[in-house]
């Protein structure tokens, strides 16, 4: 139960943010990607231990993309360990309630995507492809396409907001999950 | 709000694609901690955000054959081979992830080509690319499903690239790395510190490394010496001058000058003193016939020339 995790003291804050702050965050990103409630209290509670430990002995460059990134392989690997120890009772409770994570990887979310990639500007789907399946920089990017970075970084900003919109639009409701 | 929502989504989405670059300097580390703190409603958006972009659902969309062959029809493309088609569509994830587990070597082709002084050669790449090799030339080709890779490690070559969308085509001439879609252009690798790179026909991008970077459009060239750079104008015609057994200089060295004609000549030309190499020259040589070229270059300078069996040496 995390509600009765003591906070660590203000003093141990990491990079001018207390551990309440990064907390509430993290509990909200979890959230925010769909997590069920239970693993988002589970989560949380193993990325602090984890970020508190390593704030100790080296300089975190940013506390809450580390403390995402934690959160988010900790996540991988509960489900994998879920799936592997209770698969039909998973699936039973899965199919109940869908999480987003399997919303988006969803058949119809791939037909939703692919809609909105084929409306798309043909340039911004090639970056959005050598981005995203590639993970060519936005440099390299531009350089072939002959644009700035700059210019790359719009397209796949728009390109992300597009496919937001798209699944919006299909009653896929972002929003709705908390 | 909705409007505030829209640019909170819009900083969100900015700040993926930066928070997933492989180096992060401080100040944007910083930065980051900043925004999404500030907020909660940027974690909500953030969140969301990053679900879908990583999601199984979007990689499977883009990596769709349909986005990738044009469906719309406006494209300028080059025909390129069926298979290749079906490739970089769905099959590039997976074809990424058997790379990952060492299949790759059965789709990324690897070939090395060389041209004796005196002998130039035309290669057809596999992808429908042509590169023309002027003589003492060697080229290594890597085309793999995802990008198309040439390096120049001696010589002179001539480039006519076959366009494709998806994949691009780059030339690593050792301090200068040009990348283009579909193009032709020439690039000379002149000695330890020169490059010249002219281009005939669409815009290529030329990196010398140190954040030093030029586009050129078709007509225009670079002449990179080290620390020196020299733009080059009125590149003119099809393809370079050598192609159809023409050396044309424009205030050459006469070392440059000597050196790209033993390229092509079987018979090379020495010069009796090193002091000599540093004479401008200025006119179009016929490459098949060394000796009328060295009666033009020893007339404007008043040298002499002549056959000492196995090559010629100029001299004062």
């Amino acid at each position: 139960m995390l509600s009765s995790i003591k906070a660590p003291s203000p003093e141990d804050a990491a990079n001018g943010y207390s551990w309440d702050t990064i907390q509430s965050a993290l509990k909200r990103y979890l959230r925010g990607r769909g997590a069920r409630p239970d693993v988002v209290d589970d989560v949380t509670q193993e990325t602090l231990a984890r970020l508190v430990e390593l704030a100790r002995t080296q300089q975190i460059g940013s506390i809450v993309s580390l403390a995402f990134r934690i959160a988010d392989n900790l996540v991988i690997d509960m489900h994998r360990r879920e799936s592997r120890l209770e698969p039909e009772i998973e699936d039973d409770i899965r199919s109940e309630e869908p999480s987003l994570n399997r919303v988006l990887d969803s058949r119809r979310a791939m037909d939703i995507f692919n809609r909105c990639l084929r409306k798309m500007p043909r340039l911004r789907r090639e970056v959005l492809i050598r981005r995203r399946i590639n993970q060519e920089s936005c440099r390299a990017i531009g350089d072939d396409l002959a644009m700035s970075a700059k210019a790359v970084e719009k397209h796949i900003t728009r390109g992300m907001i597009d496919l937001r919109r798209a699944l919006e639009q299909a009653g896929i409701d972002l929003a709705g999950q908390d | 709000m909705g409007q505030d929502m829209h640019s909170i989504d819009w900083q969100a989405a900015q700040w993926i694609d930066r928070m997933s670059r492989p180096v992060l300097d401080s100040e944007t580390a910083a930065a980051f901690d900043r925004w999404i703190l500030t907020d909660p409603r940027h974690v909500d958006s953030y969140a969301r955000l990053s679900a879908i972009w990583q999601s199984k659902g979007l990689e499977a969309a883009l990596a769709e054959p349909a986005h990738l062959s044009n469906a719309n029809n406006d494209d300028d493309a080059a025909p390129s081979p069926g298979w290749w088609r079906l490739a970089r569509g769905g099959a590039v994830a997976s074809l990424l992830a058997l790379a990952c587990v060492g299949g790759a070597q059965l789709l990324v082709s690897d070939a090395s080509y060389a041209t004796a002084r005196g002998g130039t050669r035309v290669v057809a790449l596999a992808d429908g690319s042509t590169v023309r090799m002027n003589g003492d030339t060697r080229i290594t080709v890597r085309i793999a499903p995802w990008s198309r890779h040439v390096t120049l490690e001696r010589g002179e070559a001539f480039f006519d690239v076959a366009h494709e969308r998806l994949r691009g085509f780059s030339v690593d001439a050792g301090g200068a790395s040009v990348s283009v879609l579909g193009t032709a252009f020439d690039i000379d690798r002149i000695d330890r510190d020169t490059r010249i790179i002219q281009v005939y026909r669409g815009l290529v991008s030329v990196d010398a490394g140190t954040g030093r970077q030029w586009q050129l459009p078709a007509g225009s060239g670079l002449e990179l010496s080290g620390e020196h750079v020299r733009s080059l104008k009125g590149v003119a015609g099809a393809h370079p001058g050598w192609t159809d057994g023409w050396l044309e200089a424009n205030d050459m060295p006469m070392l440059q000058l000597v050196e790209r004609l033993n390229r092509t000549a079987a018979h090379p030309v020495r010069l009796a003193d090193p002091a000599l190499g540093d004479l401008l020259v200025t006119g179009r040589f016929q490459t098949n016939d060394p000796k009328n070229m060295l009666e033009a270059i020893t007339a404007i300078h008043d040298l002499r020339w002549h056959d000492v069996g196995d090559h010629y040496v100029v001299e004062r």
